[in-house]
């Protein structure tokens, strides 16, 4: 009778023990993941057409790869390569290429001529999970060659394929994407 | 009648050997309260406590090779909505207070690229500590963090992550005392 009872109360501290002393934390973090999610629905397109290379913005409206066959007639028309590039407002050398494009830099403009450059922002077109619908990239700056039907093919370039960001690194792997073999 | 007294002895002796397990299972340091790698950068959340009466939360932020992380001090929308800082908070609802500045385990520098005005760490990981008050007692408490941060490389980004909230859980300053 008296075993049982210290058995009983051994069990009883064993527990309580366990209760008050947890052996290890448990909790894990959930995975809530809250992404920057731009507002913007507008259609208009800001263009920069330059000396033989065109730049366009698209924003979310309708079917993407629908808008992508537009803009790519629209760059056959033209006869310039249709390239599609994502790039954010947050992302230092994305915005260093733009800079580069806008002050009209020599090497970049030569590298970009006879394309048509069509912008993606990666937050209003809600990159998540690596991919923007048929499109897979982990990093930005990101380009992807289309045909002429506005699909995408295997010809891909990221900004891992030139060093620093500064012209004179990026324009010539540019230059070779998009006019070499 | 020997072998049942040394059944019952056994028994008394595995059953004390786990209670005194149990009962003196005070925390080992540092504990690691949560970890979780989002967008190719691992993040390691812990507890330490390197002195009496002094607890620090801690994260580790470990980007890809290549990769550097942004100051905590630079504004939360980036500089000119360029990058984001490495930050981790207590949120509103958090129980633990903070009792001093978020500590960074090296300092930010000026990229040696353009745009040059943006604060980064060097490549690798970086450890951000904060002075906290843990609540008294015993009990282990919810709580949560908000982790914000951002990798990039000379050429390339990640996406960033923006306030993300970890649920850990965080035990009382008693365990602690009683060392």
């Amino acid at each position: 009778m008296n075993k049982k009872i210290i058995i009983i109360f051994i069990t009883a501290i064993l527990l309580a023990c366990n209760f008050l002393f947890p052996q290890k934390p448990t909790s894990m973090p959930e995975s809530i993941a809250r992404r920057t999610e731009a507002a913007s629905q507008s259609s208009e397109s800001e263009n920069l057409v330059s000396a033989g290379f065109t730049i366009v913005r698209l924003h979310p409206k309708g079917d993407l790869q629908t808008m992508l066959a537009n803009e790519a007639q629209k760059a056959i028309a033209l006869k310039q390569m249709p390239v599609v590039e994502f790039d954010a407002t947050w992302c230092p050398p994305c915005q260093a290429i733009e800079a580069a494009i806008k002050s009209k830099n020599k090497l970049m403009l030569n590298a970009y001529r006879e394309t048509y450059i069509i912008k993606l922002d990666v937050d209003e077109w809600r990159w998540k999970n690596g991919k923007v619908q048929d499109f897979h990239f982990n990093a930005i700056p990101v380009y992807f060659k289309l045909d002429s039907e506005g699909h995408q093919t295997d010809d891909v370039i990221d900004g891992g394929a030139w060093g620093e960001d500064i012209p004179e690194n990026i324009a010539p792997v540019m230059d070779e994407f998009f006019h070499g073999g | 009648m020997k072998s049942r007294i040394f059944i019952n002895v056994l028994s008394l002796i595995i059953l004390l050997s786990a209670t005194l397990g149990s009962c003196t299972s005070a925390p080992t340091m540092p504990i690691q309260l949560a970890s979780f790698t989002e967008n190719d950068v691992s993040v390691s959340i812990a507890l330490e406590h390197p002195s009496a009466e002094n607890y620090f939360l801690s994260a580790t932020f470990t980007p890809p090779d290549g990769y550097h992380l942004y100051s905590k001090d630079m504004p939360v929308h980036g500089i000119n909505g360029l990058g984001r800082p490495t930050l981790f908070e207590l949120t509103a609802n958090s129980h633990i207070r903070a009792s001093g500045e978020l500590i960074e385990s090296v300092s930010a520098q000026q990229l040696y690229f353009e745009p040059q005005e943006l604060p980064v760490y060097p490549l690798g990981a970086v450890t951000l500590s904060l002075p906290v008050e843990l609540l008294p007692g015993k009990n282990w408490v919810n709580d949560e963090l908000k982790i914000t941060f951002m990798a990039c490389s000379s050429n390339q980004c990640k996406p960033p992550v923006e306030g993300k909230i970890i649920s850990i859980r965080v035990p009382g300053a008693y365990l602690f005392e009683n060392q």
